[in-house]
């Protein structure tokens, strides 16, 4: 009994406001030549406003798939997928570009500024494909911008001028220039040496505590220090989803994580991708 | 000014890549320029040459008649069928620069220069009118000759009597046969000035107007006849010939009408085919524009750009595109209309009032201008921006396509190809839009240039046949004629000459049942076993022997009068003689315009002239005629011995000079046409440059993969050439099947523009293969760059393909 009460047990979603993206039943073949090719399966859960959500999980678990369903970049096999309650799932190409103009910032691995166009200029695209601000008002708000990624002082500057790092936190602010609900990034941190990864993930803690939600593909180890909830992913699958503060606490206790609760249905599969808890 | 960010990605783009957007620029300018210049010029020759020619009141009927009084003319004009008639007589002469230097000139004789009615002149330096011993000489005569209003030139008459004239005016004719084009002289003298230099005071044409239907050829020429039968003939009058003035046209159409049609529908296709070019270097580009921003897109659609979006974005860049081509093509095409029009002016002898730009040609430009280019370029935009943003962004490059055509099942079978050239016989038929547009240009710039290699052959063939009917070495006019058998003596005693022939010379009409004449043709008298003469039979027979009333006709005469069949009998007109002959055999064209041929016995009874030869023919060795280094020598001897004699001033012509003649026109619009080939083949080359690029663009992550397993410098360049090659041949044999149909259609077009005439067409297989080794080096040169920069790409970029 005193082993079961040190079983740590969780309830991510149980207040009275509703999750900003809910996940449901989420699945995801590709065709190929060689037949159809199960990417994800089933796999639902919600996020709340202000959380940082890393999915974690091998190659081919299915990580940048789901972000990619997120983002409605690719379509469902099956499965829904609400934002603030409304289907994202069923809209059109062009209704889904507008969605993610508006609501979601996306941060690639490889960064894709556009060459041709300085930072600012990048920062000000989405502003200008979106209407969202008024174009007297877009140019400081890039610079605004650029200064809470810390880089302002390249504003002028091609991205071919800068480090991947600089890039990256050009992508951040990108996607932050519409004012999204959500940032989606997908191995931000994959292209870029480990002091600089772990500057990309202190600006996204910094953006989480300023009240966005983000929601993370990452190999990177180092992302439980600043992600609220961790999602693995095995096989296409959910194998878990937790709360960091739930890891760094058995992991101070010494104690392995057996279960953990999240968005139904329950897991109870242990943690696979780290071998365990560090 | 603050722009959007859309749009300054559009200036940006333009300017990261300058070449590329040059070469749309200037496509678009050049298709625009082409439009205009055409367009404009042809509008600018049709209103200042026709109009010119209409403004003075142009002959519509010019009725030769054997001398007669001006008081004529008015009783002709005062017919209900005639609006007006004008006397006019013509004194032919030389004109002496030096001794050795003489041009033929025309001196036409007007009976009332005060009151210029039919073919009114202009004057443009000068008197108006000539007084006695002076000369008003047409502009193109006078530039040719360097002469002014108060030089002094010499003329002589029957090549003896020369007189001087005072150049007492410069005048501008458009009537007259430009010196330029056909080397006689030209000048208007007054009656006095001709009754001064020994000659009879007397006119020896009318021309007239008609009342009605003054475009209507038949027309016009019945009212020639009942002129001749109620008036001219009533009178006391011989009428020698009415005809038509001009080169075959119709009453009152410009001498070059139909020519000028010829080279305008030249122009025109030219035109058409840059605008079809440059549409297509713009397809092409905006293609190699998207693929290369692919992914650019795929970014801008992840970060909230609608679909309509981007292509407004790619269409916009476009049309920036387009109006800078404007800027550039609306000034260039005026500057091409310009110089155009120059051009045709002083070849023609017309003024340009003025140069400007119609507002519907300008609108034509800038439609074509704005729509060629945001037309063409519609597909790719509309379809490079269909594809999915997940593609975009991550699965360009790979070409990791499902679908397995055909073609690909087939090259998979070649089973004794090696791998790598099995990879690019696939490559080449991956993207079929791509492959059927090079394919198209490289194949049009083939049929074109067969095209033109037959167009040449067939008129080398003709130049060719021509020789059969002018077996000599040397041949000399002799301008009113001379004695047969003094013309022969003279000519036998040129040393090494073995053979000589007499020939005689008029012009004749058929004359029909109802008494109406045809058009004018020449009659030619010879020996009917003659040997400078070796006539290609089409049907029938050659002359079989003196005296008898039989005539040989060439198919040029045949192409106006197809009815004539051998067998056939027909009256022939000489002046006032007619008489009937059968019609035995038709020989081949030659290029002489419509001939009849009989033999000098059956000419004298036609003719009633006894013994009178116009031309003398020489030969060395009969049936061969020598080097014409030669011929040179055998022309002069000929020359001096016949100045000398007093026979002929002119000059005489060598079969080899003769040849050259035509070689030289004919090489000026097959150097026209070749340079066509040679930019379709520049275009086409450009094409598969920019089509192997975008193919390699597109396979980036596949060369990376090819590199990363072993292949070597070399294996990648070779897949790379191999596939351009392949693109290269395949339009070869398209380009060899098409030009079956447009060789001819070329060759016709080109020859009836130059010589209103059909001529049988030969396919160039000469040109076919020299075509195949344009295309090899064009296949291989189109793709070395793009293979090159394959063969330089890093695995590790490729790979990552960012």
């Amino acid at each position: 009994m005193q082993k079961n009460q040190k079983l740590q047990t969780f309830k991510i979603i149980d207040s009275d406001t509703p999750p900003l993206l809910e996940v449901h039943n989420l699945t995801k073949r590709y065709k190929t030549a060689a037949g159809e090719t199960p990417a994800l399966n089933s796999v639902q859960f919600s996020i709340s406003q202000g959380e940082f959500v890393a999915v974690i999980g091998k190659s081919g678990a299915g990580k940048s798939t789901l972000v990619n369903l997120i983002s409605g970049i690719t379509q469902p096999t099956s499965g829904e997928i609400y934002f603030q309650q409304q289907p994202i799932h069923n809209l059109t190409e062009d209704e889904k570009a507008l969605w993610r103009g508006k609501h979601l910032g996306i941060v690639f691995q490889f960064f894709q500024l556009l060459p041709s166009l300085n930072l600012i200029e990048n920062i000000t695209m989405p502003m200008d494909l979106c209407h969202s601000f008024p174009l007297r008002q877009q140019k400081a708000r890039a610079l605004h911008l650029l200064e809470q990624v810390g880089i302002v002082e390249h504003a002028y500057k091609h991205p071919a001028k800068i480090s991947g790092g600089q890039q990256q936190r050009v992508a951040i602010a990108r996607a932050l220039a519409n004012d999204p609900e959500l940032i989606v990034a997908d191995e931000p941190t994959g292209n870029l040496d480990s002091r600089t990864a772990a500057e990309i993930f202190d600006l996204f803690a910094s953006l989480v505590d300023q009240g966005k939600t983000i929601l993370v593909v990452t190999h990177d180890k180092e992302i439980k220090k600043y992600a609220t909830r961790i999602i693995e992913l095995v096989d296409g699958e959910i194998a878990g989803d937790y709360p960091v503060e739930s890891l760094t606490r058995c992991e101070a206790d010494g104690n392995p994580v057996q279960k953990v609760v999240s968005f139904q249905p329950t897991q109870t599969k242990p943690l696979g991708y780290w071998g365990g808890l560090p | 000014m603050i722009l959007p960010t859309r749009w300054i990605k559009i200036f940006k783009d333009m300017w990261s890549n300058p070449s590329r957007s040059l070469i749309v620029i200037f496509s678009i300018a050049i298709g625009i320029a082409s439009v205009g210049m055409i367009t404009n010029a042809a509008r600018i020759v049709q209103r200042d040459l026709y109009g010119q020619y209409s403004a003075g009141n142009p002959s519509r009927l010019s009725i030769y008649i054997s001398g007669f009084p001006k008081e004529l003319a008015n009783s002709v004009a005062g017919m209900r069928e005639v609006a007006d008639a004008q006397a006019r007589r013509t004194l032919s002469a030389s004109l002496i620069e030096t001794d050795d230097k003489k041009y033929d000139i025309s001196m036409d004789v007007l009976a009332d220069y005060q009151n210029i009615r039919i073919n009114r002149y202009n004057v443009d330096k000068g008197a108006a009118t000539p007084s006695t011993r002076e000369i008003l000489l047409e502009r193109i005569t006078a530039r040719e000759l360097g002469l002014d209003v108060g030089d002094k030139i010499t003329v002589e008459i029957d090549n003896e009597r020369r007189y001087e004239l005072t150049v007492a005016g410069i005048i501008h004719d458009v009537y007259i046969l430009p010196m330029t084009i056909f080397g006689d002289a030209f000048g208007y003298i007054s009656m006095d000035t001709l009754e001064w230099m020994g000659e009879t005071s007397y006119y020896d044409r009318l021309d007239i107007v008609t009342s009605e239907n003054p475009g209507d050829k038949t027309h016009v020429l019945n009212v020639g006849a009942t002129i001749r039968d109620r008036v001219i003939e009533p009178a006391g009058y011989h009428v020698m010939r009415i005809a038509i003035p001009g080169v075959g046209s119709r009453p009152g159409d410009h001498w070059a009408h139909d020519q000028i049609k010829g080279f305008l529908l030249i122009l025109q296709i030219m035109g058409i085919l840059a605008v079809f070019l440059s549409s297509g270097i713009v397809i092409n580009t905006v293609s190699a524009i998207l693929v290369q921003q692919i992914k650019q897109i795929g970014i801008l659609r992840s970060i909230g750009a609608v679909r309509s979006q981007v292509a407004g974005m790619y269409l916009a860049n476009v049309l920036v595109f387009s109006v800078i081509g404007l800027v550039i093509g609306l000034p260039l095409g005026l500057a091409g209309a310009t110089w155009l029009s120059y051009f045709a002016a002083n070849f023609l002898n017309f003024d340009v009032a003025r140069i400007d730009l119609p507002f519907n040609i300008a609108l034509l430009q800038i439609g074509i201008g704005l729509i060629m280019p945001t037309g063409a370029a519609a597909f790719p935009i509309l379809s490079g921006t269909r594809i999915p943003v997940y593609d975009a962004i991550y699965q360009y490059g790979l070409n990791n396509h499902s679908k397995v055509s055909q073609f690909e099942k087939l090259f998979s079978k070649l089973r004794s190809i090696k791998p790598h050239l099995t990879l690019s016989l696939r490559n080449t038929f991956r993207k079929k839009s791509r492959l059927i547009f090079t394919l198209v240009t490289l194949t049009l710039a083939g049929a074109m240039f067969i095209a033109s290699f037959s167009t040449r052959d067939s008129l080398k063939a003709q130049i060719k046949e021509v020789e059969h009917y002018t077996v000599f070495d040397a041949s000399l006019d002799i301008p009113g004629g001379a004695n047969r058998s003094t013309v022969l003596r003279e000519a036998m005693r040129i040393p090494g000459i073995t053979l000589a022939e007499a020939w005689s010379e008029s012009t004749g009409v058929f004359v029909g049942a109802d008494n109406r004449e045809s058009e004018e043709f020449t009659i030619v008298g010879l020996p009917y076993n003659s040997q400078t003469i070796h006539p290609i039979m089409i049907k029938g027979t050659w002359l079989q022997g003196s005296g008898i009333p039989q005539v040989v006709v060439n198919a040029d005469l045949i192409e106006s009068k197809p009815d004539i069949k051998v067998g056939d009998y027909v009256n022939l007109k000489v002046g006032d003689h007619k008489r009937q002959f059968q019609v035995i055999g038709i020989t081949s064209k030659h290029l002489f315009g419509s001939r009849i041929y009989m033999d000098a016995e059956s000419y004298t009874r036609l003719t009633g002239k006894q013994n009178q030869v116009e031309t003398v023919r020489v030969i060395a060795v009969p049936g061969k005629p020598g080097k014409p280094a030669f011929q040179d020598s055998i022309a002069r001897q000929l020359e001096e011995r016949f100045k000398n004699a007093g026979l002929s001033n002119s000059i005489a012509t060598t079969q080899n000079s003769f040849f050259n003649s035509f070689t030289d026109i004919f090489n000026i619009i097959l150097l026209v046409l070749m340079i066509m080939a040679g930019v379709l083949a520049i275009v086409g080359g450009l094409g598969l440059t920019g089509t192997m690029g975008i193919n390699i663009l597109e396979r980036t992550r596949e060369i990376g993969v090819l590199r990363a397993i072993g292949a070597a410098n070399a294996a990648v360049l070779q897949v790379v050439v191999i596939e351009g090659l392949v693109v290269s041949l395949l339009s070869w044999v398209f380009g060899a099947l098409i030009s079956a149909p447009v060789s001819p259609a070329l060759a016709a077009i080109v020859i009836y523009a130059i010589l209103n005439t059909k001529l049988n067409f030969r396919y160039s297989f000469e040109g076919l293969l020299i075509w195949l080794a344009i295309v090899v080096v064009i296949g291989i040169l189109s793709s070395l760059a793009p293979a090159r920069r394959a063969a330089r790409l890093r695995v590790r970029e490729v790979l990552d393909y960012e």
